[in-house]
């Protein structure tokens, strides 16, 4: 997104700079409309005719009425939204930040000469590559209550509670966070270590020469040196968490009551199983706001700090 | 010592890590029935056979979800590629007075994610008819403008020379994307594709809804079937994430290079 403010930038010198061709205008976005074709109609258009769909009722037959903004008042009026927004951000609070430092501390570990460095590396990063359904299947499976290798590893451990994780609200978050981890940990730790192998290596000499220890390195060197990969992580992770919806609709289907059901499952439900377009349409509507909103502020804190 | 602490330390992450696959693998070669449970089961290798995968591919359309899976993520990264490649190149090398306002259009494309577009995005696929058809899928992933930002960067590395002393030779602008950018720029179109590939493979939601009959079904969607069939036992259920897994963790084995890099790439620059 910095980029397409200085593309803009430079876009506008060019626009002071050079007189009007048509024919390299035209021949110019010749080569885009092979892209802008799909975009405009599976992207675009949709964006558009959902904010139209939002202010009617709607079903899988089509148009039945306009009611202007009736969808937003009896979403905003609703119970149920805020407490699956809610969920939505619960999760991100729980995901968001385990994953990232998660990713950092094994980025840490890889980029010292351990053994097997680049086999280890693979073993982290591997679980990235399978789909949502194989890592909620493994997890559903190793989360059993009864037959469980994980209540079993407790058992070991001397922890006889047979904790029921996937049915029991006071855990079914970390379940779920377990498993999210696990999957794309492997993702963040690929590019916190992309990020540590452009930190100088003179940075590091010049902190201990100055007497710093390994913990005033960390402090001083690595986590500015990470700072661009983490603004974009943060923010990426935030929307990836909000995006929730595979894992819950296998692993819990929103149970156990409604405990996990985010966002992304309401509209689903909302839309596909009670059959209502319009009132979907109106909380995706709202959902992109909020998504819009964060990016906002994260454009405008990231600007700020670089500018 | 502190170096062996770490080694430790890294060596017994990484076995963590891993167990849920080994374990994935061990439970599928299991009877039916037969639990990995306790460490004994763990270390009675007597009973492991093939049996399972012989029931879950005969009794499901597993090996048919596979084969779409492949087809649908082959046709939207070679497609994806191409078009991104083009459009990379108009915005890098072809200067024109609108460029600014498209690049803001398309690169707003990764403000919404395609999550928060389903209904309407349903809608439109259910008036072209192409519900239920591989197409759903595969044209809505192509809208991902990722793959312009990476190679448009790329892009801006070829030297303006080359471009200038082609075009002095006459070339016209669609022999300097086929016989200059295009070949200069190949690494990074496999790596964008590598990561293009991996999206639509584990592409999930929207496959999920767009895909009504088991013979159109890919992987990812398919394998929640499992499921709701309430004979499946949970080895088989192992067998079947087993069967859906292998592809990827040989292509994962296979270019562990290029994925690493280009996931670096993709996610660094996006």
């Amino acid at each position: 997104m910095e980029r397409s403010l200085s593309e803009k930038r430079s876009a506008a010198a060019l626009r002071r700079a050079e007189p009007v061709h048509l024919l390299t205008e035209l021949k110019a976005i010749l080569y885009l409309i092979p892209f802008l074709i799909p975009f405009t109609v599976f992207y675009l258009w949709p964006v558009i005719r959902g904010a139209w769909m939002s202010l009617h009722v709607w079903g899988i037959q089509g148009m039945q009425k306009y009611v202007a903004l009736t969808n937003y008042a009896k979403i905003l009026t609703n119970s149920d939204f805020y407490a699956y927004l809610w969920n939505s951000f619960y999760f991100v609070l729980l995901c968001a930040p385990t994953v990232i430092i998660l990713g950092l501390l094994l980025a840490l570990i890889i980029n010292q000469r351990i053994w097997l460095r680049t086999l280890i590396r693979s073993v982290f990063f591997l679980p990235y590559v399978l789909s949502v359904s194989v890592v909620s299947f493994i997890w559903l499976r190793l989360l059993d209550a009864k037959n469980g290798p994980v209540n079993a590893a407790l058992h070991m451990l001397g922890i006889h509670a047979d904790i029921n994780w996937l049915t029991d609200h006071r855990f079914v978050w970390w379940a779920i966070t377990l498993a999210t981890d696990w999957w794309s940990v492997g993702f963040v730790m690929v590019l916190f270590l992309a990020g540590l192998q452009e930190i100088p290596t003179d940075h590091y000499e010049a902190a201990k020469i100055d007497g710093a220890n390994a913990w005033q390195r960390f402090w001083s060197v690595t986590l500015p040196g990470l700072s661009s990969v983490m603004k974009i992580q943060i923010f990426y992770q935030i929307i990836n968490c909000l995006k929730l919806f595979g894992q819950v609709q296998i692993m819990t289907g929103g149970g156990p009551g409604d405990s996990t059901n985010t966002m992304i499952r309401y509209i689903y439900v909302t839309g596909f199983k009670k059959d209502m377009f319009g009132m979907a349409a109106a909380q995706s509507m709202v959902f992109c706001l909020i998504m819009l909103l964060i990016a906002v502020i994260q454009f405008k804190i990231t600007d700020r700090k670089d500018g | 010592m502190k170096k062996l602490g770490l080694n430790a330390a890294a060596t017994v992450l990484a076995l963590l890590f891993v167990f849920p696959l080994i374990w994935m693998f061990l439970t599928s070669l299991k009877p039916d029935g037969v639990n990995v449970y306790t460490l004994a089961d763990w270390v009675d290798w007597s009973d492991l056979n093939t049996g399972n995968y012989v029931k879950v591919i005969r009794d499901s359309q597993i090996l048919l979800w596979t084969w779409n899976s492949l087809v649908i993520g082959v046709l939207t990264t070679l497609i994806s590629i191409l078009l991104s490649s083009l459009a990379a190149f108009s915005f890098s090398k072809l200067p024109f007075r609108t460029r600014g306002i498209f690049y803001v259009l398309i690169v707003s494309g990764l403000l919404i994610p395609t999550e928060a577009i389903l209904i309407p995005l349903y809608e439109t696929a259910l008036h072209l008819e192409l519900i239920d058809n591989i197409w759903a899928i595969i044209l809505p992933g192509l809208t991902n403008p990722i793959g312009i930002l990476l190679l448009k960067q790329f892009m801006d590395g070829v030297p303006k020379d080359y471009i200038e002393a082609a075009q002095i030779d006459g070339s016209r602008s669609f022999r300097l994307w086929w016989s200059i950018c295009l070949p200069l720029t190949r690494s990074a179109m496999v790596s964008v594709g590598i990561f293009f590939f991996i999206l639509s493979w584990n592409n999930f939601l929207w496959p999920y809804l767009a895909i009504t009959s088991e013979e159109n079904m890919i992987l990812s969607a398919g394998l929640p079937t499992f499921l709701s069939n309430n004979n499946m036992s949970l080895n088989l259920i192992m067998t079947a994430s087993a069967i859906a897994a292998i592809p990827t963790i040989v292509v994962f084995i296979l270019l562990q290079r290029q994925i690493v890099q280009g996931v670096a790439m993709s996610g660094v620059k996006g």
